[in-house]
């Protein structure tokens, strides 16, 4: 029933994308068709630190800051439209959206549906443990005895659940921080992007310290199939990569762990 | 579905009422010498402990057991954690908070049926040739215990409530065994359903102190 309905709604939608716009150029690229209509609509989720709300309501974040940037190389200007994250898909091929820009890891249902850029940041579910006694938890077989906790129902309790390590569960990932810095467990298992923002110098956990990656997955912004935007993107990426712009960003956010060289 | 809901909210009811009887068994006693304490007439002694008692009664719960678990390592450095990282450190740790907590409120409740006797009573045992503590354990406390029965269960039932806030440092009661379906699989039913729990155990006690204060209604005092 469900799929039913989402199938209608889609071709209604699509119904009128395409009423709305019979007068255009079928030849025309997905580029130009952005350029045409003076914007890039930026389909979202709100997720920090890849696209929040600032306190004045504007969307901010390394996701957000990059597009925004690369919507300017465009000569367009940027709106971000928050979507249903399950109908990602459906929004590009309706024209709701003309990219998927939010942290998206790239799997086989995504390449399917989208034209993917380059991986552009990577995240990982890795170990938190004591800064101190870092280096003696390096490797898997070095933290097979420790006492974990963990977010309950998150990649990190079921990265746990794969590896047969001993677990607690928290609600938070950042309560799982404060069991690992006052000892009363020994390590935790965060996203690394959450690691990169929360823990080490500067932080209120500036005594702990993540060691080894367990799962690894990486982002990649998606576009509709065969738009050449996408080429177009990697290139920016290259650009900016180059001179710095990038990373500048990155740390503006605590992500620049986990940027992708391009 | 409703088995494996039943067989984890059992698992943590057993935690719950763990938690509230061993608090009881610390805390009434407790309650009794820090009332002693309040009532001290040596001035540092009772300031001292009423500034206690004002802490105590005067900050949340929920503070006291993240204080007195992640307090030692967080502030002092890990090797002064003293509950260290297993399953026992923890009840430990809820049990102490728990304790300190109710006997002080339950030592203000002594305090004001210790101090409703009468002067007579004590005389009447002096006069009998009782030493003081007779005084006090044959007489004075009987009657005390009287008394403060409606007080205390009030408290005491609260005390089976407030054993929810055990889960703050990951100690899985019952509550946290409900809201754990919620993550898991969406089922919010099973956090609503311990409801059910409580109110039949508070029902329980709400019968028991009812056969007990029936049973010391044996003269007017």
């Amino acid at each position: 029933m469900k799929k039913i309905i989402s199938v209608l709604a889609i071709l209604v939608l699509a119904l009128g994308v395409m009423s709305g716009c019979s007068k255009e150029d079928p030849n025309m690229t997905d580029s130009e068709y952005v350029q045409d209509k003076g914007t890039l609509v930026v389909g979202i989720t709100d997720f920090a630190p890849m696209d929040y709300k600032d306190e004045n309501g504007e969307w901010i974040g390394f996701d957000a800051d990059m597009a925004k940037a690369f919507a300017e190389s465009l000569g367009v200007s940027v709106e971000f439209k928050v979507i249903n994250w399950d109908y990602k898909i459906s929004e590009l091929d309706a024209k709701g959206i003309d990219c998927v820009w939010n942290g998206m890891t790239i799997g086989d249902e995504v390449l399917a549906g989208m034209e993917v850029s380059n991986a552009y940041c990577k995240n990982a579910q890795v170990v938190v443990v004591k800064a101190q006694d870092a280096e003696n938890y390096q490797t898997l077989d070095s933290i097979k005895e420790l006492s974990f906790v963990v977010e309950a129902g998150s990649a990190g309790k079921k990265t746990a659940e794969a590896n047969g390590l001993t677990y607690r569960e928290a609600e938070t990932q950042a309560d799982t921080l404060l069991e690992v810095s006052s000892g009363t467990s020994q390590a935790s298992i965060i996203d690394l992007l959450m690691a990169g923002a929360m823990i080490g110098e500067g932080t209120d956990y500036s005594d702990l310290a993540y060691t080894v990656s367990l799962t690894e997955e990486e982002y990649g912004v998606g576009f509709r199939k065969g738009s050449d935007l996408a080429e177009k993107l990697n290139q920016f990426f290259k650009d900016s990569y180059a001179d710095g712009s990038m990373m500048k960003l990155a740390q503006t956010y605590g992500v620049q762990e986990s940027v992708i060289a391009q | 579905m409703f088995q494996t809901v039943i067989m984890s909210l059992n698992e943590g009811f057993l935690k719950t009422l763990e938690i509230f009887f061993l608090t009881l068994l610390g805390a009434l006693p407790l309650g009794l010498i820090i009332s002693f304490g309040s009532m001290s007439r040596f001035r540092p002694v009772k300031w001292f402990v009423k500034t206690i008692v004002w802490v105590v009664r005067g900050t949340p719960l929920m503070l006291q057991l993240l204080i007195i678990f992640y307090g030692p390592g967080k502030i002092f450095g890990t090797q002064f954690n003293i509950w260290g990282t297993g399953d026992i450190g923890r009840n430990v740790a809820v049990c102490v908070a728990f304790i300190i907590n109710y006997a002080c409120y339950f030592s203000e409740i002594y305090r004001g049926g210790i101090e409703s006797i009468p002067r007579g009573q004590y005389e009447a045992g002096q006069v009998l040739g009782m030493t003081k503590s007779q005084v006090f354990f044959k007489v004075i406390l009987m009657q005390v215990v009287k008394r403060i029965i409606p007080p205390m269960s009030n408290e005491i039932i609260t005390l089976v409530k407030d054993t929810s806030l055990a889960r703050i440092i990951l100690v899985y009661e019952i509550i946290w065994a409900g809201q754990s379906f919620i993550k898991s699989s969406g089922a919010i039913w099973p956090l609503f359903f311990t409801g059910i729990y409580y109110l039949l155990f508070n029902g329980l006690l709400t019968v028991v102190f009812g056969y007990i204060e029936k049973k010391l209604d044996y003269y007017r005092g």
